[in-house]
């Protein structure tokens, strides 16, 4: 990590994971690891949040340790949970062993017990610092939130029975939301924040050919062009990036070289995965989303 | 190093960057002395070379919101390129005295500075006998003069009925599942033997509480007290969410936290334009579906609209918009201050169209009928 010396090189090696980053996000990013705080990340769906945390993990050739939030998500699926069924044979086994008391509990709340969730996975890292993604954490309940405000603050977990873990390497943590619900001051707090935008038309045009070398540049601008347009129309779900790309591939697959009504029409699923907004797009003539 | 051309009245970068985070601290950004250590940290690592990657680093740290680094953007290009100073002084001044009059014209628009009011319903307040009466009278029917008694009997009553709500719900306390953990932790000492089981219960959801008020001028009368229905709500439940609606929709979430209510109303009514004005429910619950609705509706939430119905949009989009909430939540109240009189039959054009959607029909026309609501809050 000390190799990283400015936000250029971020931009060059994300660029090599098919990542287009921009200068103000490559900041966001530089400073995560320089001063060692968590990023919070916000935007619409699919605008590519969780992705920057997969690129990040193979830029750095670290591992990604990925916690997925939800409502009701407790410390026993988010740090650790002992092994009881493995606990029970064990008691069972040690019956005829003669052991005191005192080292029957120590053997059943030894390290072999212990089922390690994402978060404690991150912090016990032996050798190089992972990446830690903790995603949609709106979602999980303002419990869980100020459970986490601890562990990035302090990266350790005491274990009642075990004494405190304490992290060897800090992880890089990255944190997503889709902003379902405001997070708590206090963890904005403690985190650099950068809200994601939608590409702008040209670097949108930019990601699809970085992951398609092969389309044509008229097919990929009006695509783009197309998809933006759909942006502006307060569908029920927009379109992500990711849409814009499975668009294009199956575009290709199909082997259009524009965009035509037809093509528009026998694709239409790839990009708008909800009833309404596909009636509503069938309804609006497809001529002026294509040209101007 | 950026050209930072009027740094000349500073000694130095440091001292700059601290005078722009007390800027930022006025404009509610999240300023600290932590963040300002922290940028100045990272001054060290080279984010001096120029003005962008400079901008981005602060705008990381002193943001917490898409709103926020708006707001950020606007301060940015003032301090660090100091070319709008003038603009942003006079806009200010703009504000305050904005402000001042909106205050002073709510209190009028909600029966509080009206002084000729037909005396009918007015008598003086004094015994039990009055309180009883009071319960029962139309909150549209209420002197001035009896206002200030009844406010401070509604708080209080209200009160009561918030504690009981939470007494209920503690009361519930099923053993259910088994808590392995704990029964094992608990029976070693037993041999491992599991004698003594330990339980564990369902986490309690916590469910929302949705409430969208009708401030329109046909509402005048009843919204001054509902709101205050609010407040007093707000208090009790932890997740409440709160709007007000008349032609548009505004969020009153944050500002029920204070105490100091009439502050509050003065804000309020600065953040509704409307206040007063005409009713599009149907136009104000489209916005609360596309904005706000993805936020804080689950499918746990209960939504409470309070309004008359007497809506002066199209009853299809109100039926349509309305339908779309029902989806979300779990029940669907509406509250109508006008079904408290006698011979009221719900047939205007706005309130047959929500109707159907709505699951529980009740009203909300004095104090009485607002404390019956304490069961259907009871399953919230």
């Amino acid at each position: 990590m000390e190799s990283i010396l400015n936000t250029a090189s971020i931009i060059e090696g994300f660029d090599q994971e098919k990542y287009i980053l921009d200068e103000e996000l490559a900041t966001v990013l530089f400073l995560m690891m320089k001063l060692g705080k968590p990023v919070l990340l916000e935007g619409n769906p699919g605008v590519g949040k969780t992705e920057i945390a997969n690129i990040l993990a193979n830029y750095l050739k670290t591992d990604l340790i990925r916690l997925q939030c939800y409502e009701g998500l407790d410390i026993h699926s988010a740090v650790y949970e002992w092994n009881y069924q493995k606990q029970l044979l064990s008691i069972k086994l040690q019956e005829q062993s003669g052991l005191s008391i005192v080292e029957k509990e120590a053997h059943i709340f030894s390290d072999d017990f212990l089922l390690k969730r994402p978060l404690l996975q991150a912090i016990s890292g032996k050798d190089k610092a992972p990446v830690l993604l903790i995603d949609e954490i709106d979602r999980a309940d303002e419990e869980f939130e100020a459970f986490l405000l601890e562990l990035l603050s302090a990266f350790q977990i005491s274990i009642p029975e075990m004494g405190t873990i304490k992290a060897l390497h800090r992880p890089l943590v990255v944190l997503t939301s889709n902003r379902t619900r405001e997070l708590s001051d206090a963890l904005k707090r403690r985190c650099l924040y950068h809200w994601v935008h939608y590409p702008n038309l040209e670097k949108e045009i930019r990601i699809v050919e970085k992951h398609l070398p092969g389309i044509e540049r008229n097919l990929s601008e009006q695509l783009v062009l197309f998809i933006q347009k759909l942006r502006n129309l307060k569908l029920n779900k927009s379109p992500g990036i990711a849409e814009s790309i499975d668009w294009a591939r199956s575009l290709l697959a199909l082997g259009y070289k524009e965009l035509s009504e037809e093509a528009i029409a026998r694709t239409l699923g790839c990009i708008l995965k909800n009833a309404d907004d596909i009636e509503m797009v069938k309804n609006t003539e497809y001529e002026k989303l294509i040209k101007d | 190093m950026p050209n930072f051309s009027h740094y000349s009245k500073y000694g130095n970068i440091s001292e700059a960057i601290v005078d722009f985070g007390n800027h930022a601290r006025e404009q509610e950004l999240n300023v600290g002395v932590e963040e300002t250590l922290e940028i100045l940290k990272a001054a060290q690592c080279g984010i001096l070379e120029n003005l962008s990657t400079f901008k981005y680093t602060l705008k990381s740290i002193y943001c917490c919101s898409e709103e926020d680094q708006e707001v950020f953007e606007k301060l940015f290009d003032w301090f660090w390129e100091r070319e709008k100073l003038l603009v942003k002084s006079k806009t200010t001044y703009k504000n305050q005295s904005n402000l001042h009059r909106k205050t002073e014209g709510s209190l009028v628009m909600m029966g509080k500075g009206k002084q000729e009011e037909s005396s009918e319903n007015a008598r003086n307040v004094s015994g039990a006998n009055a309180i009883q009466r009071l319960r029962k009278t139309d909150f549209s029917k209420i002197e001035e003069m009896e206002s200030q008694y009844l406010e401070e009997l509604a708080l209080k009553l209200w009160k009561q009925m918030s504690l009981r709500l939470k007494r209920k719900m503690k009361a519930s306390n099923r053993k259910s599942q088994l808590n392995i953990r704990q029964t094992i932790r608990a029976n070693i000492s037993r041999g491992g033997e599991l004698i003594r089981l330990h339980y564990k219960d369902r986490k309690k959801r916590k469910k929302r509480l949705v409430i969208l008020l009708d401030v329109s001028g046909s509402m005048d009368k009843y919204s001054f007290f509902l709101l205050r229905f609010l407040v007093a709500l707000k208090e009790h439940f932890e997740k409440i969410e709160a709007f007000i609606f008349s032609t548009n929709l505004v969020r009153i979430t944050d500002y029920l936290n204070t105490r100091n209510l009439s502050s509050t109303l003065s804000l309020l009514s600065l953040k509704a334009n409307n206040w007063s004005g005409g009713t599009k429910i149907g136009a104000s619950l489209k916005t609360f579906n596309e904005e706000f609705a993805k936020k804080v509706l689950n499918g746990y939430s209960t939504v409470i609209v309070l309004s008359d119905g007497l809506d002066t949009g199209s009853p299809e989009e109100l039926a349509k918009e309305l339908k779309k909430i029902k989806l979300r939540t779990r029940q669907l109240i509406w509250l109508n201050p006008l079904k408290g009189m006698k011979g009221y039959q719900p047939v205007q054009k706005g309130m047959s169209a929500a109707l159907p959607q709505v699951d529980v029909f009740r009203s909300a026309h004095n104090l009485d009928s607002i404390l019956e609501l304490e069961n259907l809050l009871l399953s919230v």
